[in-house]
C-alpha cells in the first residue's frame, strides 16, 4: 500500500472518529451547562433521532441479502419467533438466539426441499 | 431520566461482553467478507487487518477498499467514507446523559458503531452509573475485537471458509434485525411513537430494497422524525408521553 494511500486510511480512521467523538464533547458542555439532571440539555429532536436510528437500522436490516422468497419467510419466521420469546422473557439474548435458530431452520428446511 | 436502575450482579464488563454476544452474529461473517474482499482488491492482511483497526466503520470500510482498487482520487475515497458514516454524529449526544464524568469516555467512542449505539441507548440508562463504564468497555471492546479478527480470518482464509460453511454465512447475520428488534420494542410506549418507528422501519426497507442502504438510515430516521412533531394523536389516549 502506497504511502498516499496509508494517508488516505489515516484521514478517514481520524475522521470517523471525530464523527464520533465531536458530539459527545458537545454534549457535555451543554449537560454541564443546563445541569446534570436536567433534560432539557438534550435538544428534543436530538432525543427523538437516537430511537429512530436504531429503527432505520432495524429496517436495513430486515432486508436479506438475497431477497427470495426463502430469506422472506425466513425472516418473517424468525422476526415472529423472536418476538414471542422477547414478550416471554424481556432480555436480550434468549429473544436472538430463538430468532436466529427459526431462521436457520427455515433456510435449511428450503434448502432440502 | 425515570429509567429505573437494575445492578448488575456479575462483573459489568463480563455482563457488556455477553450482552454484546449478538453483535458477533452480525459483525464476523461481514467481517470475513470484507477481509476476503480487501485480498481481493490487492491489499495484504495486515494492511486490511489495519484498516478495520483503525477506521472501524463497516460499509465505509467496503466502499474504501472499492475506490481504492478502483483507482478513484484519494481525497474522493475519504469523502466519500466519511460521508457514510456523518449518521454517527447523533449517536454519542443521545448516550451522553448516561455518561459519568471518566476521562475514558472519548477514547471509548471510537467503538461506537450502530450496533453499539442501540446496545449501549437501551442499556446504559437501567445501569447504576459506576457500573456505566466498564459494561461499555467490555462490550464496545468484545464488538471492537470480533470485527478485527473477522477481518483478519476473512484475509487469510475467508475463501475456504465460505466454501466450507455457506449456510453460517446466511442465517448468523440474522442476529442483527432480531438484536435491533428487541432494543426497538420497548420503544413501543404510545400510538405517536409506534407510528413513527413503523414509518421509520418501512422506509428503510424500501430504501435498502432500493439499493439505498447507507442513505436509508438517516432518511428513513428523518422521515419518522418528521411524522413524530407532524402527527399528533389525542394526549387523554397517549399520555402525553415522548417516552
Amino acid at each position: 500500500m502506497s504511502n498516499a494511500l496509508w494517508l488516505a486510511v489515516l484521514a478517514s480512521a481520524l475522521g470517523t472518529y471525530l464523527i464520533r467523538v465531536l458530539p459527545l464533547l458537545w454534549m457535555r458542555r451543554r449537560l454541564r451547562r443546563f445541569g446534570d439532571d436536567d433534560m432539557d440539555a438534550m435538544p428534543q429532536w436530538l432525543g427523538i433521532l437516537g430511537p429512530l436510528m436504531i429503527a432505520a437500522l432495524l429496517g436495513v436490516s430486515l432486508v436479506p441479502r438475497h431477497p427470495d422468497a426463502t430469506a422472506w419467510l425466513a425472516t418473517a419466521i424468525g422476526v415472529a419467533i423472536t418476538l414471542l420469546v422477547w414478550y416471554r422473557k424481556r432480555s436480550l439474548g434468549w429473544p436472538v438466539a430463538a430468532g436466529v435458530a427459526a431462521y436457520g431452520m427455515v433456510v435449511i428446511l428450503a434448502g432440502m426441499r | 431520566m425515570t429509567t429505573r436502575t437494575h445492578p448488575l450482579r456479575t462483573t459489568p464488563w463480563l455482563t457488556g461482553m455477553r450482552e454484546a454476544i449478538p453483535l458477533l452474529g452480525g459483525y464476523v461473517p461481514v467481517a470475513i467478507s470484507f477481509g476476503l474482499i480487501a485480498i481481493q482488491a490487492g491489499f495484504t492482511t495486515w494492511e486490511a487487518t489495519l484498516i478495520s483497526v483503525l477506521i472501524y466503520a463497516g460499509a465505509s470500510q467496503f466502499l474504501f477498499i472499492g475506490m481504492a482498487a478502483a483507482g478513484a482520487p484519494l481525497w474522493l475515497v475519504v469523502a466519500m467514507t466519511l460521508l457514510i458514516n456523518v449518521r454517527h454524529l447523533v449517536y454519542a449526544p443521545n448516550l451522553a446523559p448516561w455518561l459519568t464524568a471518566s476521562r475514558h469516555w472519548p477514547w471509548l467512542m471510537h467503538g461506537l458503531t450502530d450496533q453499539v449505539f442501540a446496545l449501549a441507548h437501551s442499556r446504559l440508562p437501567q445501569l447504576p452509573e459506576h457500573q456505566r463504564l466498564s459494561w461499555y468497555t467490555g462490550a464496545a471492546m468484545l464488538a471492537w475485537a470480533s470485527w478485527i479478527a473477522g477481518t483478519a480470518l476473512g484475509a487469510i482464509a475467508g475463501d475456504w471458509l465460505m466454501a466450507q460453511w455457506p449456510l453460517l454465512g446466511e442465517v448468523m447475520p440474522f442476529a442483527l434485525p432480531a438484536l435491533f428488534l428487541v432494543l426497538v420494542m420497548p420503544r413501543f410506549t404510545s400510538r405517536r411513537w409506534s407510528l413513527a418507528l413503523c414509518l421509520t422501519i418501512a422506509t428503510a426497507m424500501a430504501c435498502t430494497l432500493a439499493g439505498l442502504t447507507n442513505l436509508g438510515i438517516p432518511l428513513a430516521a428523518l422521515c419518522g422524525a418528521l411524522c413524530f412533531y407532524l402527527v399528533k394523536f389525542d394526549s387523554r389516549h397517549t399520555g402525553g408521553a415522548h417516552e
